[in-house]
């Protein structure tokens, strides 16, 4: 057996022989099983209710009556994002963003329903999930293990004992990492088991679990790699526990909370109420479709009468109302387009700044990129809005187009006993809506949404290996 | 016909931390099958002396060499020449005496049975209860004991002793310095670094003093007495009081 396997052996047979380690070790096996299996549950419990809610409201707005189609765009109705496959594995921001949104007319509404707003605070805090235990309790756990890897043999003076056998000093440190290291894989290997199980479900992508299982493992070995960096760099046992707890609570506690809140102080997000209160302003810049002095809907009907060749809207072909909803529904739209729009500007310099605070600190990074791969990140939530938006807005316009198609301009503006039930189209037209379905990221796209992320991760570890070739060539030298 | 190398050779070397000389102009030799005691006071360079045969420290001038292998160019391959037993023996407190011996043996290359090694601790003088005991209870003279087998095992040419004695009793003493023998007879060079003159003058072929990085006295033993005890003491004392001033 060569040295770099026999110093790796010893060094597992005394994590064997120390009772806390092991015990620790399982502890942390056990947590992985039971975050896997709870947080498969949680989400499977999820989806079944996502997707047993998006039925009935599919079936209700289907089963609506003959009415007006303009009563149906004030009825609106549901639609739930389904979970992605990764989710139970790292649900992201899911949990704050929430996935379902009443979709109606005149208005765009944000997604509700958030973990966060249902559940207790503690769901703030982190929720116990494999990649919770991954980025958190793992190196915490190694630390424990490993701290004294070097460091205890310079204290009791075995380091020489090594070297005097002929052992050099890469093959002392190799040994360490090869240690450290199998330990780091076999606690990953429950989550990692757990991951491809999650993955089995529908619609699971081999792509984006292999870059997280990649990710993770990056991640793992860093912590290696600086786990024996520190016992490596100082004299006591005691000084490299310090140390890395200190690391650790910077880097995976602290700076992965301070970051959104710096991203938020340099560029502050408008408040729903403050969002509210500028759109109301700007629509009644744009004019008031029902005022027929307003000049801005004065413009549009001469320019349709003057398309069809009319001098009066009651002889047009077409249900003038209709028409007058499907162009103020494209000015609202436009204008809610462009508050959303700079909205996502705004959180994109925000996830810029918590993205370059990721430099130096790969626990954003590594979040960042579990969350892409995931599909449950700011960009996968973006889209998801950005669909469910492009959906309103065409269902909203098929309503409005069918009061233009189907419902008469004189029927439309009588008032007379049975006007109502003449202004009613019939309720076939309601089922013919298609339904919304969500068009969830490729693996590829999820993948590639990763790489940043990924690059930052496996730069730390190009860092960090350089940093102990280093340190290991001075190991044992007179200080 | 070529001359074998020289087990231990210094020659001429000048090493200094800094601006403070620690090794000047030294030079010692060591044979086969001999045993040399090297003697001086606190700071008088003997450590560093040690430290540079282990290739932990480059000599600034001058040859040092491991049965002719340069131990600071070439650290491993001297080391696996060397066997070198601190003033504390440092062993593996997780393991018993068997896998300590089984596994520092391992890593130098040679695999021995453990009938091999248990001979060897009985050789040593360890007694066989303590054989599969970790040595998280072992006395400062057992750990030397499970050293000294290992050492043994390992058939090494050279053997480097730093303050072996300090802190053994007499009988602990004794018994080690019969296992000093006992590996010189087998044709080991053995260098000794100790402020022990007594039991220097007891297994000691030649005793050097050590003053300010140079060998001020050499003295080879002679006759059934073997040295001068008395006047070795009055010069030992001598080159401490001027070290101290």
């Amino acid at each position: 057996m060569n040295v770099v396997r026999l110093i790796a052996r010893d060094e597992l047979r005394l994590m064997a022989r120390n009772r806390v380690a092991v015990i620790a070790s399982v502890l942390m096996v056990l947590l992985t099983l039971v975050a896997v299996a709870s947080s498969w549950a949680h989400q499977r419990g999820i989806a079944d209710l996502r997707e047993r809610h998006q039925h009935a409201a599919e079936e209700a707005f289907d089963g609506q009556p003959d009415r007006h189609p303009h009563r149906m765009v004030h009825y609106g109705t549901f639609i739930f994002r389904p979970l992605s496959a990764l989710a139970a594995f790292d649900p992201g921001v899911d949990t704050f963003t929430g996935n379902s949104m009443f979709l109606e007319g005149h208005r765009q509404n944000t997604a509700n329903f958030g973990d966060v707003n249902q559940s207790s605070l503690l769901v703030r805090f982190g929720q116990l999930t494999p990649a919770f235990v991954l980025q958190a309790v793992a190196p915490l756990l190694l630390i424990f293990l490993g701290y004294g890897a070097v460091a205890r043999e310079t204290e009791r003076g075995t380091l020489r004992v090594l070297m005097m056998q002929g052992a050099s000093r890469t093959q002392i440190v190799g040994g360490k990492l090869l240690a450290l290291g199998t330990v780091a894989l076999l606690l990953a290997l429950p989550a990692i088991v757990g991951l491809v199980a999650l993955a089995g479900q529908p619609g699971a992508s081999a792509l984006p679990m292999a870059v997280i299982v990649f990710g993770y493992t990056a991640w793992l070995l860093l912590w290696v790699l600086a786990i024996v960096l520190v016992s490596t760099l100082v004299r006591r046992s005691r000084d490299a526990l310090l140390a890395l707890i200190a690391i650790w609570a910077v880097m995976v506690v602290l700076l992965p909370r301070v970051a959104p809140s710096l991203a938020e102080a340099a560029v502050p997000l408008r408040n729903r109420l403050q969002t509210d209160v500028a759109i109301a302003r700007d629509l009644r810049k744009l004019g008031d479709a029902h005022n027929p002095e307003d000049p801005t809907f004065a413009r549009f009907k001469a320019s349709v009468l003057e398309r069809y060749g009319v001098t009066r809207v009651e002889d047009l072909p077409v249900n003038y109302k209709g028409l007058l909803a499907v162009e103020g529904e494209r000015i609202t739209s436009n204008l809610f387009n462009r508050y959303g729009s700079e909205s996502y500007d705004a959180q994109g310099r925000q996830n810029a700044i918590a993205g370059a605070i990721g430099m130096i600190s790969p626990a954003i990074a590594l979040r960042s990129l579990s969350m892409a791969a995931a599909g449950t990140d700011f960009a996968a939530h973006r889209g998801f809005l950005e669909q469910a938006e492009a959906y309103r807005y065409s269902l909203v316009q098929r309503l409005n187009q069918l009061e233009a198609d189907g419902v008469s301009y004189a029927d439309d503006t009588a008032k007379d006993s049975g006007a109502d039930r003449r202004k009613r189209v019939s309720a076939d037209h309601w089922e013919a809506m298609p339904d919304f379905t969500y068009k969830a990221p490729t693996g590829a796209t999820l993948a590639g949404r990763a790489l940043p992320g990924l690059a930052i991760v496996l730069g730390w570890l190009a860092a960090a290996a350089a940093l102990l070739a280093l340190a290991t060539r001075r190991l044992g030298e007179r200080r | 016909m070529i001359e074998p190398a020289l087990p231990i050779l210094i020659e001429d070397v000048f090493l200094a931390y800094g601006d403070h000389p620690v090794l000047n102009a030294l030079s010692l030799n060591v044979a086969a099958g001999t045993v040399t005691a090297l003697l001086g006071g606190n700071g008088a360079g003997k450590s560093t002396t040690l430290s540079t045969l282990l290739g932990f420290v480059r000599a600034d001038a001058g040859r040092v060499a491991i049965c002719g292998i340069d131990p600071g160019s070439q650290p491993e391959a001297a080391r696996r020449n060397i066997a070198y037993l601190p003033e504390n023996v440092a062993l593996y407190e997780h393991l018993t005496a068997v896998e300590n011996a089984r596994y520092l043996l391992a890593l130098s290359g040679d695999t021995q049975d453990r009938a091999a090694i248990t001979d060897a601790f009985a050789a040593a003088g360890l007694q066989e209860r303590a054989w599969d005991q970790r040595l998280g209870a072992f006395s400062k003279g057992m750990r030397q004991k499970v050293a000294i087998a290992v050492a043994l095992l390992r058939e090494v040419p050279v053997l480097l002793l730093d303050e072996p004695t300090s802190g053994l009793d007499p009988r602990a003493t004794a018994d080690f310095n019969a296992l000093v023998l006992a590996v010189r007879e087998r044709g080991t060079a053995v260098l000794m670094v100790t402020h022990d003159l007594l039991s220097a003058a007891d297994i000691a072929d030649r005793i050097c003093f050590l003053e300010a990085g140079r060998i001020v006295e050499d003295v080879t033993a002679d006759g059934p007495d073997r040295f001068d005890v008395r006047a070795l003491h009055a010069r030992f004392a001598v080159s401490a009081e001027r070290l101290a001033a």
